[in-house]
C-alpha cells in the first residue's frame, strides 16, 4: 500500500508528493516523540503523528520514512510544506484522530 | 466494554487497576499532552508512551479512566502514586502505539 | 513588441545516479552552494530602448559577453555576442535591442544548488544563464568563470581546514584520504534549523551511495547530536568527517556541561523542560541512541564548561569514490 492509497483511505489531503509517494509502506509508526521515531529501525515506514512541526519531516528523512500524515485536522505551519519539498518527503493531513487513522490503515493493510 | 474485558481481549498488563468494571467507551492515541487535553473524549483509554505524572493529571481533566503505556515502558513511582490518588487505571503493553491501537480497534471499533 | 521572455526554469530533477566520481568534498560543496552564492550580481544591463550598437559598446568596455535587458528588475531578454555579430552582418546594429534580443531562455533560480546549475551548463552549452529570484526578478548572471572562481575559493578554505584536522587512521603506506569534512554551527533553541545539518549529511551519503544501513546510523547519530546541541547546550558545532573507513560525528559545545555523564547516557533520562517536550524533543533517548548506533562512542563533559560527544561508525567507502 502506498502513501497515495493511505490518503484515500483516510480522506487525507496530500500537500507534498515526495520521492517515496509510490513506494510500498512496510511499517507504520504512530508516535509524537521524535526520539521514539529515531529508535525505529524499519525502512519504508509511514509516520502518523499529531505533531505539526518541521522536525517531524526532518526526523522522517533521517529514518527514511515514506511519508508523514498529520492527524486531527491540525493546521500546519507554512514552513512545513517548504521543508517537505526540500527533503522530497510526502506530507498529508487528515481530519480523523490518530487512533482512527491507525485502525483504518491497519484494516486497509490487512483486508479480511 | 469494561476495563477488565478490554484487558483480557487485548492481552494488556494491569499495572494499577482498582476497578475493573469501569466502562471504556473509546480510545485516544497521542503523546502530546496538549493534544490530549484538546481532543481526548470522555471515557477513553489513552494510549501513550508518556510515562509520567503529568499524563495522569491530564487524564483527570479530560475524564479518561485509563492510561495504556506502550513500548513496555517502566512506570515511575510518582506516576503510580498519582494514578492511585486520581483513580486512573494504569495498563501496559510491549506493543508500540500503532500495534496497540490496532488491537484495541479490533475490539472497540472506530471512535 | 515587448513580451515577457519565454523562460524555462531549469526543472528540479534528482541528480543522476552516476553523478561522476567527484570526491565527496566537491560534491558536498556543489550541493551546499546555491546559485546566488556564486553568481555575479553587479550587473550591467540595458533597457529595451538601447540600440544593439550601444550594447556592443558596453560589451567592449566592460569585457562581458552577455547583457541582460531589464527595467526595474523586470527581465525581458538577453543580448549575446552572437546576437551582435548577426546584427553587424545583417545591417541592423542600430535597431533597439528589444527587437533582436534572445527571449527563449533558460534561466536559473537563485536558491538552486550549484549542482543543478552545472548540469545545465553541460546540457545547454550556453555561456551564461540569467538568474531570477522567486518573484521572477533578475538578480544576477552566472557563467562558467563565476563557478570556477567560487569553487577555487571554497576548496582553498576546505583545504585549510583539513590541514588543521588531526586524522586518526593512516593506511599502511602512510597515506590518508579524507572524503568529507564539514562543520555546522548550531544555535541554542534554533528550532527552525534543528536537524537541517543531519538532513544534509544524509543527502550527501545517499548521493555517494553508501549502504543504507550505514547511512541510517550516521544520520541518526548526527541528528541526535545536532538536536542535543540545539536543545541542551548554549550552542556549539557539529562536525563530521569520513576518513579511512571511519565516519566521525562530533558535537562540541561550550556549556552548560553535564554533571553526570553516565546518567545522561541512559535511556529515558532527560533534563528537558515542558516546552521542549511539547516540540517533540526531550524524551531522553538522545545520547543513548547515539551510543546504540555507534561503533565507538566518547563523551567528555564538565558541569560549568563544555561537552564533546564523538560518535564513530565504521564505513566501507563505496567503490568508485
Amino acid at each position: 500500500m502506498t502513501m497515495i492509497e493511505v490518503a484515500e483511505v483516510l480522506k487525507a489531503e496530500v500537500l507534498v508528493k515526495g520521492e517515496g509517494v509510490h513506494k510500498a509502506i512496510r511499517h507504520v509508526v504512530a508516535s509524537d516523540l521524535m526520539s521514539d521515531v529515531l529508535l525505529v529501525d524499519e525502512e519504508d515506514m509511514l509516520l502518523l503523528t499529531s505533531l505539526a512541526s518541521d522536525q517531524v519531516l526532518r526526523t522522517a528523512q533521517i529514518v527514511g520514512a515514506v511519508g508523514v500524515v498529520v492527524v486531527n485536522g491540525k493546521p500546519l505551519p507554512s514552513s512545513m510544506v517548504n521543508v517537505a519539498n526540500d527533503l522530497h518527503m510526502s506530507l498529508a493531513t487528515c481530519k480523523v484522530s490518530k487512533y482512527d487513522a491507525c485502525v483504518a490503515v491497519h484494516a486497509a493493510l490487512n483486508p479480511a | 466494554m469494561t476495563l477488565q474485558g478490554l484487558m483480557e481481549a487485548c492481552g494488556l498488563e494491569g499495572v494499577l487497576v482498582e476497578d475493573g468494571c469501569v466502562d471504556v467507551t473509546g480510545v485516544y492515541t497521542s503523546d502530546l499532552l496538549s493534544d490530549v487535553m484538546a481532543h481526548c473524549p470522555d471515557g477513553a483509554v489513552l494510549v501513550t508512551v508518556q510515562n509520567h505524572t503529568n499524563t495522569v493529571a491530564v487524564c483527570t481533566l479530560v475524564g479518561a479512566p485509563a492510561i495504556l503505556i506502550v513500548h513496555g515502558r517502566a512506570i515511575p513511582d510518582e506516576m503510580l502514586a498519582a494514578a492511585r490518588r486520581e483513580k486512573i487505571a494504569l495498563l501496559r503493553t510491549r506493543d508500540d502505539q500503532f500495534a496497540a491501537s490496532c488491537k484495541l480497534g479490533r475490539v472497540l471499533g472506530l471512535g | 513588441m515587448s513580451t515577457a521572455p519565454q523562460t524555462t526554469a531549469a526543472p528540479e530533477t534528482k541528480p543522476d545516479a552516476d553523478a561522476g566520481s567527484e570526491p565527496l568534498v566537491l560534491l558536498e560543496l556543489i550541493q551546499r552552494l546555491k546559485v546566488r552564492d556564486v553568481m555575479t550580481s553587479q550587473l550591467t544591463t540595458v533597457p529595451r530602448s538601447s540600440t544593439m550598437r550601444q550594447v556592443q559598446e558596453l560589451m567592449r568596455q566592460k569585457k562581458i559577453s552577455g547583457v541582460p535587458v531589464e527595467e526595474d528588475g523586470r527581465f525581458f531578454g538577453l543580448v549575446s555576442i552572437d546576437d551582435i555579430i548577426r546584427a553587424l552582418g545583417g545591417g541592423y546594429i542600430s535597431d533597439p535591442c528589444s527587437r533582436h534580443m534572445t527571449t527563449k531562455l533558460v534561466v536559473l533560480e537563485d536558491d538552486m544548488p550549484l549542482s543543478f546549475a552545472l548540469r545545465y551548463f553541460d546540457r545547454y552549452h550556453y555561456g551564461r544563464f540569467p538568474v531570477l529570484n522567486r518573484d521572477q526578478r533578475l538578480v544576477g548572471i552566472i557563467c562558467q568563470r563565476d563557478i570556477n572562481r567560487a569553487l577555487l575559493v571554497e576548496l582553498t578554505h576546505e583545504l585549510n581546514r583539513l590541514e588543521n584536522v588531526k586524522v586518526h587512521a593512516v593506511d599502511k603506506e602512510g597515506n590518508y584520504s579524507i572524503y568529507v569534512l564539514r562543520e555546522f554551527p548550531i544555535c541554542k533553541y534554533d528550532f527552525e534549523n534543528a536537524g537541517k545539518a543531519a538532513n544534509q549529511i544524509k543527502q550527501v551519503l545517499q548521493e555517494k551511495k553508501f549502504p543504507p544501513k550505514v547511512i541510517r546510523r550516521i544520520a541518526v547519530a548526527a541528528y541526535e547530536l545536532e538536536i542535543n546541541l540545539c536543545v541542551h547546550s548554549d550552542g556549539g558545532v557539529l562536525s563530521w568527517l569520513i576518513s579511512n573507513g571511519r565516519a566521525e560525528i562530533v558535537a562540541r559545545d561550550a556549556g552548560p556541561g553535564i554533571e553526570d555523564v553516565v546518567w545522561a547516557c541512559q535511556d529515558g533520562t532527560s533534563t528537558a523542560n515542558e516546552w521542549i517536550r511539547s516540540l517533540g524533543f526531550g524524551a531522553g533517548m538522545g545520547l543513548a541512541n547515539v551510543k546504540r548506533v555507534s561503533d565507538e562512542f566518547e563523551i567528555t563533559s564538565k558541569k560549568g564548561s563544555g561537552t564533546t560527544v564523538k560518535s564513530v561508525i565504521y564505513v566501507d567507502v563505496p567503490a568508485g569514490t
